[in-house]
């Protein structure tokens, strides 16, 4: 019977059933629906990390020699180049950005609960790759600020417990930061991560699509949108502004170049050199305490974060069962609180990291006698003659 | 989509779509054409190529130079004179080699050979009919003040 319809790919490949599924998807409309589209939002801009990385992939070279010239060979002669660079490292902020307003949505929308476990799971890995594709990507310039980045990013870790020393050994290829471990960066930022964060990002997307968005329990449900095609379309306005903002800011604010740094003629790092803004909180604490104990009490941040879906005492509860009444405590208030704790932390940090480093930049600037009152920034009054 | 609609407002309505969409897209695709599409800044290097013509041997008459990233070949033929060619094969741009000994048609004379596909060229750089390179290579300039040869990349005049 088979044998004598006409079959196309669908049917080969058994989509049948998905295709339907999709077709029939729904998802629920209340005063919170909004935040379901950062989810979308993240993944446009890992899209334009994959296609302005893959462009980029073609004229960078990734050894201490050739990196630096081989950007600005891409920012001053590729037709496009500088927008292209300037694009990829724009959308990789605003990924990161998105990526923690869509965890925190998702956190307080206590979405993470059965049956979205794993989804939570497969969500943290993102959140860590995501981290990571920053971490890694930010040497290939091979700057100067690139180069103090990593060495002190690529020093943290010796922290840990036994397995200090190993972790940046296997970080950086060789003892210092050298082309080793630019070699070793550029080929987890190219290779490993984006394996990983296809791997996850299928996952993550497919699980959505199969269990569905959660429901927050105080949310009226006022009616279903269906996913095709008016999700999709909404979806759509967000990326097309997304695209916008993208070109609009990468054109107005071109991505700086800093100096190429030679490995041969060490300089001191600049005056408020800081990483960029998504790691400020961590490097705000490790003003305040020593490195094991920010690694340790990081390293069990996260992994408490990563097991609140099994802490929350309403993990038992199905959200969409709305026939049940609910009980005060399913709404967790505790878990909101940290919630709230966890972002007013991370806020007060970075306010705290960015406030130190304009003072730094400030004094550096200021008359000889405010360098000299600070008791630091000694070097710089060796390169800044005093007024006297 | 639009099957609610009359037929032509159907069709008026797609075009539109389709044109959008196109509109949309094409200036990404010219972007990144033209991204990807350069060939680097005005080839750089000094346009000729020295060497002694002591290098130069009976027993290794050729030698393989570079002008601009074009590979160069420069000979010694039979008679002392010194000429010089493009090396690259005309076939499929393998790099030939000079051989004082090479068997054309059912004589060994001097000739370049492409070990790639077989390929053959006489002694002034003329394919050999039958085998696979399709034109000859460029002879090239060859200026010679005692001892020192400079090869240009501008082809021999009368070549």
């Amino acid at each position: 019977m088979m044998g004598m319809e006409k079959q196309n790919f669908v049917d080969v490949l058994h989509l049948r059933e998905p295709v339907e599924a999709l077709k029939a998807k729904v998802v629920p409309r209340h005063g919170s629906s909004v935040w379901y589209y950062m989810g979308g939002l993240a993944l446009f801009f890992f899209l334009v990390q994959i296609v302005t990385g893959l462009l980029l992939l073609f004229y960078y070279q990734p050894t201490p020699e050739a990196a630096h010239s081989s950007v600005e060979l891409i920012d001053k002669q590729v037709p496009f180049g500088a927008l292209t660079r300037s694009v990829h490292a724009w959308s990789a902020n605003a990924l990161i950005l998105v990526v923690f307003i869509h965890m925190f949505s998702v956190f307080f929308m206590k979405s993470y609960r059965t049956p979205r476990r794993t989804l939570w799971l497969t969500g943290i890995m993102l959140l860590l790759v995501t981290l990571g594709f920053g971490f890694t990507g930010y040497l290939l310039p091979w700057d100067i600020t690139a180069y103090f980045a990593t060495r002190i990013g690529t020093e943290i870790p010796r922290a840990v417990p036994i397995f200090g020393d190993l972790i940046v050994a296997l970080l950086r290829g060789s003892k210092e930061v050298t082309g080793a471990t630019l070699s070793r960066l550029f080929a987890l930022h190219v290779g490993v991560l984006p394996l990983i964060s296809v791997l996850f990002v299928g996952t993550h997307v497919t699980m959505t699509a199969l269990i569905g968005s959660g429901v927050p329990l105080k949310a009226k449900v006022k009616g279903e949108t269906r996913f095709i095609p008016k999700y999709i379309f909404g979806e759509s306005i967000l990326w097309l502004i997304g695209l916008a903002l993208l070109l609009i800011v990468a054109v107005l604010y071109p991505w700086q170049l800093g100096t190429a740094y030679d490995l041969t003629k060490p300089v001191e790092p600049p005056v408020g050199v800081h990483p960029e803004w998504y790691f400020m909180f961590l490097y705000q604490t490790l003003k305040y305490i020593p490195e094991w104990s920010a690694v340790g009490f990081y390293t069990l941040v996260l992994i408490f974060w990563t097991l609140i879906p099994w802490f929350d005492p309403s993990r038992h509860k199905i959200q969409s069962d709305a026939s049940q009444p609910i009980k005060p405590s399913y709404r967790s208030h505790i878990y909101t609180g940290i919630g709230i704790a966890a972002i007013a932390g991370m806020i007060a940090l970075t306010t705290l990291a960015y406030i130190s480093v304009a003072q730094e930049q400030a004094s550096s600037q200021g008359s000889a006698r405010a360098v000299s009152e600070s008791g630091i920034r000694a070097d710089s009054t060796q390169r800044q003659p005093t007024n006297k | 989509m639009f099957e609610h609609l009359p037929t032509k407002r159907r069709n008026i309505l797609r075009a539109l779509v389709v044109g959008g969409l196109t509109a949309f897209i094409a200036p990404f695709v010219y972007a990144i054409g033209k991204f990807l599409a350069w060939q680097g800044a005005a080839s750089g290097g000094k346009s000729t190529a020295t060497l002694s013509s002591d290098d130069l041997t009976p027993g290794s008459p050729s030698q393989l130079l570079e002008i601009q990233g074009e590979p160069i070949i420069v000979l010694r033929e039979p008679n002392n004179e010194i000429r010089a060619f493009t090396a690259t094969c005309t076939h499929l741009g393998c790099i030939v080699s000079y051989r004082p000994e090479l068997l054309i048609g059912h004589q060994t004379q001097p000739g370049f050979y492409c070990k790639c596909h077989g390929g053959k060229y006489d002694a002034n750089g003329v394919n050999v009919p039958g085998t696979r390179p399709p034109s000859p290579l460029t002879e090239l300039t060859v200026h010679q003040e005692a001892n020192d040869v400079t090869v240009s990349l501008t082809p021999k005049s009368g070549a």
